[in-house]
């Protein structure tokens, strides 16, 4: 029962972690919490539900972030580079704004109905593990999970431009003043975040359901988990992601009452104690 | 008034010092504005048709809740998005207070009135301690919040799921019948003069010294502190004041439409309201207003073609871009430019 617990909750903070370090990243470089990247999520979403249809879902999995890279990449040179010298609340309003155009633009093209992406036969059926059967596909997932959050730790950790963005969160004057280019590394946060919740979209296709409203949901609830995790920090992110996913999957089979307003209850507690989150964010003035 | 002084003279804008320094100009201001009362509040009763009056309504009850965004971003830095879900638990407060605990109309009124603020007040405590932007997140998130609330199987009975309520009461709220806040024609002059009332109060505190200490602290939170201020509880106190707005005008709008649904309380007004906030411009109180207003009629073109909730995606990022200071703000920016003996307009708008 607890591993089962576990086991569902660690599924869904996989697709919330790859999510949330994406906005942590990119405020960190920029200041700017992306309003509008449960959209991209939903874009990530519909795109890989194409894509699965023509091609299938593994294929999906390469197309889909690639896509969603170029569409990070034009919100960096479009919007967030222009924008620089606005301040950092009309830039999150404008992307907020241009989340419900993206939402509006891919309900327009296919309607209004929920999808849903079959999981490819290799990952679907169940396993046997310790006398408890797990589905595949969820396995999979937390797989995925803990991959992309071993990759973003070794390459913050180990790389030079790893070294850069972690120079620029912490003190972006200074880390200017050293010589490094924080534009040059804001294009490549952007398309990374973007190309993660292109994965984190196609991925979500056979889990949960494809619909006009995933992309509020999913906002909400990152939004949730950056505030809860410190603003800016990743590694609170990924702890508060992990609290997130833990909370309302017990929340769902303890409480089903109340599952719904499980998460926000958390999120005011954590801000009755810590104002600031658990994380060690950068404290914005 | 001692200490009052040296605040004024270094935090306000500069609007403020050069104001009332002509003696005509503050009497002939009011004089206009009584008369522009007075007129907007009995024409448009007489003359427009009553599906115009109903569209403009709309847009008075939308400019309210414009008002209340526009204040606390201009006036504190901060962005609200979850102004409807005070807007919407307005109504289902009074239906809920009539319906099952047998209040009277004007104490179910009250009651939902208080019960907001103290809402608003405890949530604000909660959220005006974190970043601008936190508190951007925060107030999107316990929008979401309330939306999920009202939804939940458990208070089905109370809040009518999906389906919503329909409000019936009879009898009068100070002293103005049941059935006249429905007709759009006796309600116009009704919401005409809570919006001005609404519009004169944010005017007066944002003149105030808490509208100076506000503005202070969006300029610098650190150094106010510093300078021995308290910089919490003004923020408190502005919070809990523009959602004692957006509770009247969602109060104002059960008694019109005699209906409460989810929607009134989702996302979508909430962005309605900012983009109709950004639309006529924050500051002041003319801007917003016109924001409800325009909004309410571009809704009533647009709308039936499915389209309003992207042309109000396209307006954010419309007006933020290209006409920070929104209609309103634009045009007499303009009308400075060319005619600068109009200076005193900025006062007002």
């Amino acid at each position: 029962m607890i591993a089962l617990l576990i086991a569902n909750s660690l599924a869904l903070a996989s697709l919330l972690i790859m999510l949330a370090s994406g906005l942590a990243l990119m405020y960190g470089l920029r200041d700017v919490i992306n309003f509008g990247h449960g959209a991209l999520y939903m874009l990530g979403a519909y795109l890989g539900y194409t894509v699965a249809q023509v091609s299938g879902f593994w294929l999906a999995l390469v197309i889909v972030p690639i896509l969603l890279a170029v569409v990070g990449m034009v919100l960096e040179l479009l919007v967030l580079r222009p924008l620089k010298a606005r301040s950092h609340i009309e830039v999150a309003l404008v992307t907020f704004g241009l989340g419900i155009i993206l939402g509006q633009i891919i309900i327009f093209i296919y309607g209004g109905v929920a999808r849903s992406v079959e999981a490819p036969t290799m990952l679907s059926g169940s396993l046997t593990l310790l006398g408890l059967s797990y589905p595949v596909y969820r396995v999979f997932l937390i797989l995925m999970g803990l991959g992309s959050c071993a990759l973003l730790a070794i390459w913050l950790r180990f790389t030079r431009s790893g070294l850069f963005v972690r120079a620029v969160s912490q003190d972006p004057s200074v880390a200017r003043m050293m010589g490094i280019n924080s534009d040059r590394l804001s294009l490549m946060v952007t398309s990374l975040s973007a190309a993660f919740a292109g994965i984190a979209g196609v991925l979500a296709g056979p889990y949960l359901s494809i619909d006009p409203g995933m992309d509020v949901v999913m906002i909400v609830d990152c939004l949730i988990i950056v505030v809860i995790g410190g603003t800016g920090s990743i590694a609170g992110a990924i702890v508060a992601a992990l609290l997130f996913g833990f909370v309302q999957v017990a929340g769902s089979v303890f409480l089903p009452n109340v599952a719904a307003l499980v998460p926000y209850v958390l999120l005011m507690v954590v801000l009755l104690i810590a104002p600031g989150g658990i994380g060690r964010g950068r404290v914005l003035s | 008034m001692t200490n009052r002084a040296p605040i004024q003279k270094n935090l306000c804008d500069s609007s403020m010092t050069e104001s009332a320094s002509s003696s005509w100009r503050v009497p002939a201001t009011g004089a206009a504005g009584v008369m522009l009362f007075g007129f907007g509040g009995l024409l448009p009763a007489y003359l427009a048709s009553d599906f115009t009056l109903k569209v403009a309504n709309e847009g008075l009850l939308l400019g309210m809740l414009a008002l209340s965004v526009a204040f606390l971003m201009s006036e504190a830095g901060l962005v609200a998005l979850g102004v409807a879900s005070v807007y919407g638990s307005a109504g289902y407060l009074f239906a809920i207070g009539m319906s099952e605990w047998g209040l009277t109309p004007t104490i179910a009124v009250v009651f939902a009135f208080f019960a907001l603020i103290a809402y608003s007040g405890v949530l604000g405590a909660l959220i005006v301690r974190t970043n601008p932007l936190a508190f951007m997140m925060l107030t999107l998130a316990a929008g979401e919040m309330v939306s999920h609330a009202v939804m939940l199987e458990a208070v089905h009975d109370y809040t009518g799921g999906a389906d919503g309520l329909v409000v019936n009461f009879k009898g009068a709220i100070l002293g103005v019948q049941a059935a006249d806040f429905v007709n759009p024609r006796y309600f116009w002059p009704i919401g005409w003069t809570a919006v001005w009332l609404i519009g004169v109060t944010l005017w007066g505190v944002a003149r105030s010294r808490l509208g100076a200490t506000l503005r202070a602290v969006r300029q610098n939170e650190e150094r106010m502190r510093f300078s021995g201020f308290n910089t919490y509880l003004p923020r408190v106190i502005a919070y809990v004041l523009v959602n004692a707005v957006a509770a009247v005008a969602g109060l104002l709008h059960v008694l019109n439409t005699g209906f409460v649904s989810p929607e009134s309380l989702g996302l979508g007004v909430s962005t309605n309201a900012l983009v109709a906030a950004l639309m006529g411009g924050t500051a002041g109180s003319i801007g917003p207003l016109a924001g409800g207003l325009i909004f309410a009629f571009a809704q009533d073109e647009f709308g039936a073609r499915g389209a309003t909730q992207l042309l109000t995606g396209v307006a954010i990022v419309l007006f933020i871009v290209v006409l920070p200071r929104g209609v309103v703000g634009s045009v007499v920016a303009v009308l400075r430019r060319i005619a600068p003996g109009l200076v005193w307009l900025r006062g007002k708008a």
